[in-house]
């Protein structure tokens, strides 16, 4: 009965549907790439009961019943701050544990990458701005910037998404890019 | 039932209250966790000026409460997390066992995942405690126990006031298909499915969902229609014919150490053990088996203590009627006068 009540309900998880903007979301930051995420997350809730920030939320049915109440993180609304509590909690491994040190931050997490979108940044229409590099944790390391404070994304970023989180323009004018899916 | 005053004090007659303590107290933890986060996500902030007044109730009550404990809630309150489908305390990692299995099953579809032996081993204790216990986790610890037994005393009322509920009988190797459908699930769609079937997995996380992210998700429906089910089809139907779970720790539990069983000597068949089990087994005539939980019900209602603990890795076989019920008097008592 719920066997096929799941069936019937799957076609939201086309592999489109994943790449669809409107449904970009990140995993924690040390989730493993998203096949093995997803059958390694038993759905405990742990890693966004630890999350001092509330960043982690859960999702429901509509993003596929595979990925039901598995951990994403949405950095416009609220972004990590990259505390690696949830890999530490994490029980099952689908989020890895990762040490809070720069090094090991940047060998270990990679949730995204942030792009760019120059005709809505303020620093490339001659108002300079640079919110996205005092918000980075990885200043000079995953984000430069260069003439009228106009940011240049090294690939370093490991995506947390506090400069999108930050980002003063809306729509937002430096955006994650999910890692890998 | 008349009770001499003198009766010693039992111990056992008095598990069933401290199992329903076990099991508030277990709920109580569920609901507290999720404010214990929002306390500790308002402190890490520091911003109280900035909470709207329910969430400064939250605050104040939640600081009153820990803070004869701790002065920096943010990184002390850490120490127990999660829920009965897997918890943290401090660093000790304890799962159910269907977790790991569930993921076993997922994992077959992915090649590139290798044996989780850190995951597997956090179901150790639990895997223990059934083995000795059988399935006391259903009866002592499931937080959908407690609201599932709720559940059960509404059906009584309704009953009483002669409204219909359900009382079908159901075949319980259900579950066991049940569990292997979970699993086959889990393993054709390379994501734990079982987790969204069951109950205990699913209680700890909506009352999270409800306190900290603002309103139920999709288990919340799932369970309600589980009690539904309990209501209008069987009673206790979930738990006895369909829960997953339930199916894993009966099988862990089948040769269980510690077991119910009756003392024939002392038993009055009047049958209150049977109308009183959750479970629908019959201790009246010896018949438990894997499904018994320990729960101790009808340890509690027994009149004459005929039911005890026994360390043994089988129920006796069926011993007949008891030696203080009219039967077995009728059948005994002229061969005791001829011998008299």
């Amino acid at each position: 009965m719920i066997a096929g009540a799941v069936a019937a309900a799957s076609p939201v998880t086309s592999p489109e549907a994943r790449t669809r903007p409107s449904r970009r979301y990140l995993r924690p930051p040390g989730g493993l790439p998203e096949q093995d995420f997803l059958s390694r997350c038993i759905n405990c809730g742990q890693c966004g009961e630890i999350c001092p920030n509330r960043t982690i939320k859960y999702f429901g049915p509509e993003n596929g019943w595979d990925s039901l109440d598995t951990p994403y993180i949405i950095p416009r609304e609220k972004a990590c701050i990259l505390c690696m509590k949830c890999g530490d909690i994490c029980p099952t491994g689908a989020i890895q544990p990762v040490k809070r040190e720069a090094r090991a931050i940047l060998d270990g997490v990679k949730m995204g990458q942030a792009r760019v979108n120059e005709s809505l940044c303020l620093s490339f229409q001659g108002k300079s701005c640079g919110v996205c590099y005092r918000a980075c944790p990885l200043p000079d390391i995953a984000i430069t910037v260069g003439f009228m404070e106009q940011p240049h994304i090294t690939d370093k970023c490991v995506g947390c998404g506090l400069c999108e989180r930050s980002c003063i323009q809306m729509p937002q004018a430096i955006r994650i890019i999910p890692n890998d899916r | 039932m008349h009770m001499p005053s003198h009766r010693p004090f039992v111990l056992r007659r008095h598990l069933n209250k401290a199992r329903w303590f076990t099991l508030s107290l277990v709920f109580a933890l569920l609901v507290a966790l999720p404010f214990v986060h929002l306390y500790q996500t308002y402190a890490a902030a520091h911003a109280y000026d900035l909470l709207s007044p329910s969430e400064r109730q939250i605050y104040d009550v939640m600081e009153a409460l820990t803070g004869p404990f701790t002065d920096d809630p943010a990184a002390d309150l850490d120490a127990i997390k999660g829920n009965t489908w897997s918890a943290t305390f401090w660093s000790l990692k304890v799962s159910d066992p269907l977790a790991p299995l569930g993921q076993m099953a997922a994992g077959l579809s992915v090649p590139s995942l290798s044996f989780n032996w850190p995951f597997v081993i956090t179901a150790l204790i639990p895997v223990i405690l059934t083995i000795v216990f059988g399935r006391f986790f259903c009866g002592w610890i499931c937080p959908a126990t407690l609201i599932y037994e709720l559940n059960s005393n509404l059906a009584a009322w309704l009953r009483w006031a002669g409204i219909n509920v359900g009382n079908r009988h159901l075949d319980r190797r259900i579950k066991y298909a049940v569990l292997g459908a979970g699993l086959i699930g889990s393993m054709v769609t390379g994501s734990v499915l079982v987790a969204g079937i069951y109950p205990p997995a699913i209680i700890g996380r909506e009352i999270y969902y409800a306190v900290a992210l603002g309103g139920f998700g999709a288990g919340a429906v799932f369970f309600l229609a589980t009690l539904l089910f309990d209501l209008l089809v069987a009673r206790r139907g979930f738990c006895r014919t369909i829960c997953p779970g339930g199916a894993l720790y009966a099988l862990l539990g089948r040769y269980r150490l510690l077991r119910i069983q009756r003392t024939v000597e002392d038993c009055n068949d009047c049958a209150k053990c049977n109308a009183v089990c959750e479970f629908g087994l019959d201790p009246l005539r010896d018949g438990f088996g894997q499904e018994c939980n320990n729960c101790t019900a009808c340890m509690a209602i027994c009149p004459t203590d005929a039911l005890t603990f026994n360390l043994r890795l089988a129920d006796l076989a069926a011993q007949g009627p008891g030696h203080l019920g009219k039967r077995y008097r009728r059948q005994h008592e002229p061969i005791i006068d001829e011998a008299a």
